[in-house]
């Protein structure tokens, strides 16, 4: 029997804390032969296992370009993610996948890209800002805008001080207002503001966003105010998933399961599906 | 090919012989439900009975079954596949409801990954349907593309006839073999026994096509606002349902270090089935929830996979606590079609 | 039945009641709950034999109305889930118009007429055919004789069982459950935001259908009633399994009844059974 439901089964390499209450797990496959055969894109997600407590659905932050680990990034919210925080290094975890569609990689060669992201949302943006930055001379011009709720909830710090260091690319860090520190340097204010203030131009551009269901609403107007065309703005979707397999219903957006179907969508195809996101 | 009939005893003697060769007999008995024959005496084929009060679909999509088992030693785990029950399954005296149902949902455990849990079951069943002489206010089965006489989903088809007799009539491959099978007990018709005849005709109660082009146009409708207002929440018409097939995934520990995932009947009823860790919650009231109901019924698994996702039988509507009736809503749906039609 | 609606319309259009929460009868002649909301909706308000639902589950849905008075129509045992409601805060007599009806019984098969053979357990040994308050009352009762309270026999021959033949009693009837939950839906006094199978940190009860599950699941929920059910018998005609789920709760609150002399949902005013301490408490843990 072809067991769909079985996860493989994978290790933990390293654990990164990166906000009070998110971390990021490297993975490698217990396997070695599966770690060299795993092949993934940008966007796609997995199932992760602690055996015992559950199966949760996140997307694979890492990026292709660096097949050599995966890594996940999770917000301690339910009995999975609080059962995987209890985890250490060396510690095994099951995985399935990869399932469902991918960032449109192709489509975005030669363009200017946009890259919004705002809290957690930064880990599937950051999957295919590094697959984009491993192939740099593939794109044009790259805008990285990101934020988060304060300082402290930004995740991947170290990272985006390297985007800021790389030269071609404009990184514009935020915290909504009150979230700031005293020596914050960064901007202050709502992501959709921010986009606004950066004013990315709409000629020859892509944009990739992801983040809390009210911040992608307030920003897809500002996009489409700069000019950007709906099938060029880019999201991707977290419905509640249990299968990832297209079986178990719960992700479905009328005759749409976000697990297979998606969960990229351009925002062209978000508006002809039913408001159940 | 030359026509058949057999009689109930005889049907009851291959009961008796597939019992004895270790197939899992399912039929209905005295209380009218479907259930593991074990004493074929018990069968009953009643075309004139009301649909059971749940269909017999748990036999092939279980209420809860395991996906694989784990055992923690040390810092290794081992994963175990579940055993499957590879005995074959035959359901004697399906109704064109409950058979038709199979194919469709077989759909969506296929369209894309395999669900093998299911097509084993599946691929090793044989279905024995049975016109049905039976129609209350809740039937619809000819209104969603079936009828009383509809063979989709059997393998073997009866026809009643006088004196406890059956005509019958392979409908599939697999059920050709099943006859040559068991030849035997079969006999040639020589049109001694009359064919029981149904008392009236179905009526028909709805346009399928208008309802779901109203339902293409019209997710956001004052319609809804009222359609599931007086609903509960519960999920009495998913579970007994022959056709849904939603499902959550659960781990239940057995003591410290070894346990099973599971897979477990699930329905949009339920408010937590798409609330996200979060808090956030897409279809956050019932309203919702019971329009999704509808909608994956008669419209979205049509888009997806070119079925109705409901075969009449009106178990949801006989058994609803609130007595909600999903016929008198899509005539409702009907109608609204008709008025918008004729602005 | 003129008189129901025309309380009904009356405290609709007198603004007595934002909207009535109360029976209608479909075009299958089937009874069923329906909101009426303005005094044309009143005229489709009715009450016969077939009004089994209790109606009273719907008022936690209004817990934090803030806009005018509910009304609700109520049997003399529906009304004690509403005053239990009341008893436990969560709704206030204040928010409410109650329109009471004179009963004689409701039917246990709703496809089927009333007649002895088609009575509820609970209308066998109801003791109050008129609700002991009200707003307003409307008598729709026939003089009917009711039949003997079979499951008082029942209940005494389980109690006669050794507790291994009463575990393998339940162990049979809890193996048909499919955790529908249409049990804990129909409740009234099932309210909680959070239901115990839903909360996951820990896992209290297996949420699989199996025979630990479904054990855990109705034995838990019993518990969960003892000195609260108010003896609806909601929860048994929900069962699509046909689990004698009231052989539990009633003689949870036969228990409450002989032990602490405490029946809920038949007073306004006093303190529930499990929120109250009592010295006089018969176990001396609480001395």
């Amino acid at each position: 029997m072809d067991n769909i439901y079985k996860p493989e089964l994978v290790e933990i390499k390293e654990i990164i804390d990166e906000t009070p209450d998110i971390k990021t797990f490297r993975l490698q496959f217990k396997n070695p032969e599966l770690q060299n055969s795993f092949k993934f894109k940008a966007g796609q997600f997995a199932e992760y296992s602690v055996f015992g407590e559950g199966e949760c659905t996140f997307c694979i932050a890492s990026s292709p370009t660096r097949p050599e680990y995966l890594e996940c990034s999770f917000k301690l919210a339910g009995k999975t993610t609080s059962a995987m925080t209890k985890l250490n290094v060396g510690d095994t975890m099951g995985l399935r996948g990869p399932y469902g569609n991918s960032f449109p990689l192709e489509q975005m060669k030669g363009k200017n890209i946009v890259f919004i992201a705002g809290g957690i949302g930064l880990a599937p943006v950051r999957c295919i800002i590094w697959n984009v930055l491993d192939l740099r001379d593939q794109f044009k011009d790259i805008t990285i805008i990101c934020g988060a709720r304060t300082v402290a909830d930004l995740v991947y710090k170290n990272e985006i001080e390297d985007w800021k260091s790389m030269s071609g690319i404009k990184t514009v860090v935020s915290v909504d207002p009150g979230g700031e520190t005293t020596d914050w340097k960064g901007e202050i204010g709502f992501v959709p503001t921010i986009v606004e203030k950066v004013s990315p131009s709409a000629n020859n551009t892509i944009a990739i966003l992801c983040g809390p269901p009210l911040m992608i609403r307030y920003t897809f107007p500002i996009l489409e105010k700069f000019g950007f065309k709906e099938e060029n703005i880019i999201t991707t979707l977290e419905n509640r998933m249990k299968c990832g397999l297209g079986k178990c219903g719960r992700c479905n957006i009328g005759s749409v399961y976000v697990c297979k179907d998606g969960p990229i969508f351009s925002y062209k195809e978000l508006k002809t599906l039913p408001q159940e996101y | 090919m030359e026509e058949l009939i057999i009689s109930i005893d005889n049907l009851k003697e291959i009961a008796r012989e597939l019992f004895n060769n270790d197939c899992r007999v399912i039929g209905t008995t005295a209380e009218n439900k479907f259930k593991v024959i074990d004493d074929p005496e018990q069968l009953i084929l009643n075309p004139n009975s009301v649909p059971t009060g749940s269909s017999f679909k748990e036999f092939f999509f279980p209420k809860t079954e395991p996906l694989f088992f784990y055992k923690q030693n040390n810092s290794s785990i081992d994963l175990i596949d579940p055993v499957i029950d590879k005995s074959r399954i035959v359901v004697i005296g399906a109704k064109p409801c409950d058979a038709a149902a199979l194919p469709i949902i077989s759909k969506v455990f296929n369209w894309d990954y395999k669900d093998d849990l299911f097509n084993t079951r599946n691929d090793n069943s044989l279905i024995i349907g049975m016109s049905c002489h039976y129609n209350d206010e809740f039937c619809f089965c000819n209104d969603v593309g079936g009828s009383p006489e509809n063979r989709k989903g059997s393998d073997v088809f009866l026809k009643p006839l006088a004196d406890n007799y059956f005509k019958a009539a392979s409908v599939t491959p697999k059920g050709e073999a099943f006859i040559k099978e068991y030849q035997k007990y079969f006999e040639k018709d020589l049109g001694k026994n009359k064919p029981l005849v149904r008392k009236e005709e179905n009526p028909n109660h709805f346009d399928y096509d208008k309802v779901k082009t109203w339902l293409d146009n019209n997710f956001e409708n004052k319609f809804w606002d009222t359609a599931g207002e007086m609903c509960l929440g519960c999920a009495q018409c998913a579970f007994v349902c022959p056709t849904c097939h939603c499902f959550d995934i659960v781990d239940e520990q057995n003591g410290s270090c070894a346990g099973r995932r599971a897979k477990n009947w699930d329905a949009c009823q339920f408010s937590l089935f798409t609330k996200h860790a979060s808090g956030h919650n897409p279809r956050d009231n019932q309203e919702k929830r019971y329009r999704q109901r509808i909608s994956h019924k008669f419209k979205y698994y049509n888009d997806k996979f070119d079925e109705i996702l409901c075969t009449g039988c009106g178990r949801c509507s006989r058994g609803c606590p609130v007595s909600l009736d999903i016929l008198q809503i899509v005539e409702e749906i009907n109608s609204l079609s008709q008025k918008s039609n004729a602005i | 039945m003129n008189e129901l609606k025309q309380i009904c319309k009356d405290a609709l259009s007198e603004k007595k009641a934002r909207f009535i929460i109360g029976y209608k009868e479909d075009k299958n002649k089937r009874i069923k709950p329906f909101i009426a909301k303005t005094p044309e909706d009143a005229e489709q308000l009715t009450f016969n034999h077939h009004a089994v639902n209790n109606l009273a589950v719907y008022l936690p849905r209004f817990k934090n109305n803030v806009e005018g008075k509910i009304g609700i129509v109520v049997k003399s045992c529906d009304l004690k889930a509403v005053t239990a409601l009341i008893q436990e805060n969560q709704i206030k007599r204040d928010d409410l118009f109650i329109i009471g009806v004179n009963c004689s019984g409701v039917v246990l098969d709703i496809a089927k007429e009333f007649n002895k053979d088609n009575t509820q357990i609970k209308c066998k040994y109801c003791q109050a055919k008129t609700p002991p308050y009200y707003d307003a009352l409307a008598d729709e009762s026939k003089d009917f004789e009711m039949p003997d309270d079979d499951q008082a026999e029942l209940m005494a021959k389980i109690d006669k069982m050794t507790s291994d033949e009463r575990l393998e009693f339940w162990n049979a009837e809890f193996e048909k459950c499919i955790k529908c939950y249409a049990c804990r839906q129909v409740c009234p006094m099932c309210y909680c935001e959070k239901c115990i199978v839903e909360k996951s940190e820990p896992q209290w009860i297996d949420t699989s259908s199996t025979a630990r599950g479904n054990f855990s699941w109705n034995i838990i929920r019993a518990f969960h009633m003892a000195g609260r059910c108010i003896g609806c018998h909601e929860c048994e005609r929900a069962c699509p399994m046909g689990i004698p789920l009231t052989l539990l709760t009633r003689k949870m609150g036969m228990v409450a009844s002989s032990e602490f002399g405490y029946r809920h949902g038949m007073s306004l005013t006093e303190p529930t059974l499990i929120g109250t301490y009592s010295t006089s408490d018969k176990e001396d843990f609480i001395k």
